[in-house]
């Protein structure tokens, strides 16, 4: 019932609803989501040795629809079981959402998007609810502006969403604690020169000498550009300052409402300019707060998937630890499945099954 | 009823099993025919057998796993890959100081810049950018390296199913790193591999395990408790 209330709606405002079989090739979702994956799924093997999985969500293989009829913009709606290896609950449970792809506007996809999830649960009647949104956009804005090296940019954003996660790398880019790894002299004086070539050169000697190919992995040039970047690295630290501004950023939370307010004065307060963060919030305080009064923005609120680029939100219902939808930004996953060029890429996943529970 | 006991049925973990309990004083009848799985341990002070069934090492774990054994020696590595939530189901009773083997992650010796999982993570996450494709870990254990991995955050990385000779996969291009067990790190150092100081995933060794599951009862018991403090007292002295 509910499942149907929720597929009416999004056929109503347009979504096309791709045909989505149970049964999945695995590899897709493995190669997006990694390794890991697979002790959350239900794997099995075609004769023919290929991996095929039960439909473990819908996002996947709807841009894999998308990919395959062309690739200008749409917006699709999905609706059916999912399969995950669960243990506190049933392994088979129903899920339905919304996709957004190639909407150049970002902000206006964004706001568009977090509607579209508020409408859907209205329209199924699950009205008190809480919004709370994040965007790993405005936190790597801040690390360019405090002019984090790239490295520790890439590690940070890694670790973002996972506050434990995020605190030791934190703490590792800013130990004085030295890893003294020792280095063949070669390797040791072309990277006190910078020598790039030479480098190269004594990497490819070595990996020969060591019978390993030297195009099938990692090659010497990719290995000296690391050795180089780490070794410049070694002499800089995250200094306290700028961890102490990283840190209060971290902490900001609180109404949505006020999130531009708080985002401005903390970026004044450090002296530093975050302007295109302060109009992201406004936009979608503006296109939002109506909708959801009770609105909360929190910084360190992300997703540690590396496809995850901008906006993330969760919808609450009171009294209930779980949410009852999931929604965000993911710009990298299209290109992860083979598109040629970015495609912008929002939506959001609905957990039906919570929505029944006390509705 | 009688206590059973699981030993491995062939090599060295095997020599070491019987060596062991003829050291602790028991007698242990082999099967009398070659094709037997089944032989019987005497020498206990309350006159019991044990029976002792002969199995694969890797068929060990399971069969304590689903109680219908009540002990076994085998490798805790074989008894954790095999066994999600290992501890839950079995109890790791006494290390027998044989059948050593660290279960490592190794990678190139030319990959220098690369000595932590900290690094593999940085690696494992530009990799599909900048060749392609994941990071592929050749191994047989899946569980203790998708368990590792994901101790140190790292998700984005496939694994390559190994069934033997995992440290030549890097030299044939099959995989970038392995995860394997070493005892001296010989072949992996002939193979020109080397393993991440924070690499080590589990240090194995032959352990005695009882099931959680199976049931004992007073008479098993007393067997069992007096079989590992025999065991236990010839551990300590070596």
């Amino acid at each position: 019932m509910t499942l149907s209330t929720i597929t009416k709606h999004l056929q109503t405002i347009g979504c096309v609803f791709p045909d989505i079989a149970l049964l999945q090739p695995a590899d897709p979702f493995l190669d997006t989501t990694g390794e890991d994956l697979r002790r959350r799924i239900f794997i099995t093997q075609e004769n023919s040795g290929a991996l095929l999985c039960l439909r473990p969500e819908f996002t996947v293989p709807v841009c894999v629809a998308h990919l395959r009829n062309g690739n200008g913009s749409a917006r699709y709606g999905y609706g059916g079981s999912v399969f995950r290896q669960r243990d506190d609950d049933s392994s088979e449970f129903v899920q339905a959402g919304f996709e957004d792809f190639g909407e150049a506007d970002k902000n206006a996809a964004d706001i568009n998007c977090v509607k579209t999830a508020l409408d859907v649960l209205q329209a199924v009647g699950a009205s008190s609810s809480m919004l709370v949104l994040g965007n790993q956009s405005i936190f790597l804005d801040l690390l360019q502006a405090l002019d984090v090296p790239a490295a520790w940019r890439k590690k940070l954003i890694r670790s973002f969403g996972d506050p434990t996660r995020l605190a030791e790398t934190l703490a590792l880019i800013s130990s004085n604690e030295e890893d003294q790894v020792e280095l063949p002299s070669k390797i040791l004086s072309a990277l006190k020169s910078s020598d790039g070539a030479q480098l190269t050169e004594e990497l490819q000697r070595l990996m020969r000498e060591d019978g390993l190919p030297l195009s099938a992995g990692r090659t010497p040039s990719a290995i000296a550009e690391r050795l180089m970047e780490q070794h410049q690295l070694q002499s800089i630290r995250l200094g306290e300052e700028k961890r102490e501004v990283l840190e209060t950023y971290l902490k900001l939370e609180g109404p949505l409402e006020r999130a531009a307010e708080a985002l401005a004065d903390f970026a004044e307060r450090s002296g530093i300019d975050l302007a295109s963060g302060v109009s992201t919030l406004e936009a979608l305080i503006e296109g939002v707060s109506d909708l959801s009064p009770d609105a909360r923005f929190k910084a360190n609120f992300g997703r540690r998937l590396d496809y995850y680029t901008g906006l993330v939100f969760e919808i609450y219902r009171d009294g209930l630890e779980k949410p009852l939808i999931g929604g965000g930004r993911y710009d990298r996953l299209l290109t992860l499945l083979g598109a040629e060029k970015e495609i912008p890429a929002v939506g959001f996943a609905i957990w039906v099954d919570r929505l029944e529970v006390n509705a | 009823m009688t206590l059973s006991l699981a030993i491995p049925s062939k090599g060295r973990l095997k020599e070491k099993a019987v060596a062991l309990f003829d050291a602790a004083g028991f007698t242990l009848q082999l099967p009398e025919d070659a094709r037997s799985y089944q032989g019987s341990l005497s020498g206990l002070s309350n006159g019991s057998a044990v029976d002792i069934l002969f199995l694969s090492a890797s068929e060990i774990a399971r069969e304590l796993v689903s109680g219908s054994v009540h002990a076994g020696i085998t490798g805790e590595d074989l008894a954790r890959e095999t066994t999600p939530n290992a501890d839950e189901h079995l109890e790791f009773s006494l290390k027998l100081g044989f059948g050593h083997a660290d279960v490592v992650i190794a990678v190139p010796n030319a990959w220098y810049d690369v000595n932590t999982m900290a690094d593999l993570d940085d690696i494992a996450a530009e990799f599909r950018s900048r060749h392609g494709r994941r990071l592929r870990i050749a191994t047989k254990y899946w569980n203790l390296t998708q368990g590792h991995f994901a101790d140190h955050g790292i998700a984005l990385y496939r694994i390559v199913e190994s069934l033997g000779a995992t440290e030549a996969a890097p030299a044939a291009g099959q995989a970038d790193a392995i995860v394997d067990i070493t005892s001296t790190g010989s072949t992996l150092r002939a193979n020109g591999l080397k393993i991440l100081s924070d690499g080590v995933i589990l240090k194995s060794e032959a352990n005695l395990m009882t099931s959680r599951n199976a049931d004992f009862d007073a008479s098993q018991q007393e067997s069992m408790l007096e079989i590992c403090d025999a065991l236990g007292q010839v551990v300590s002295k070596a």
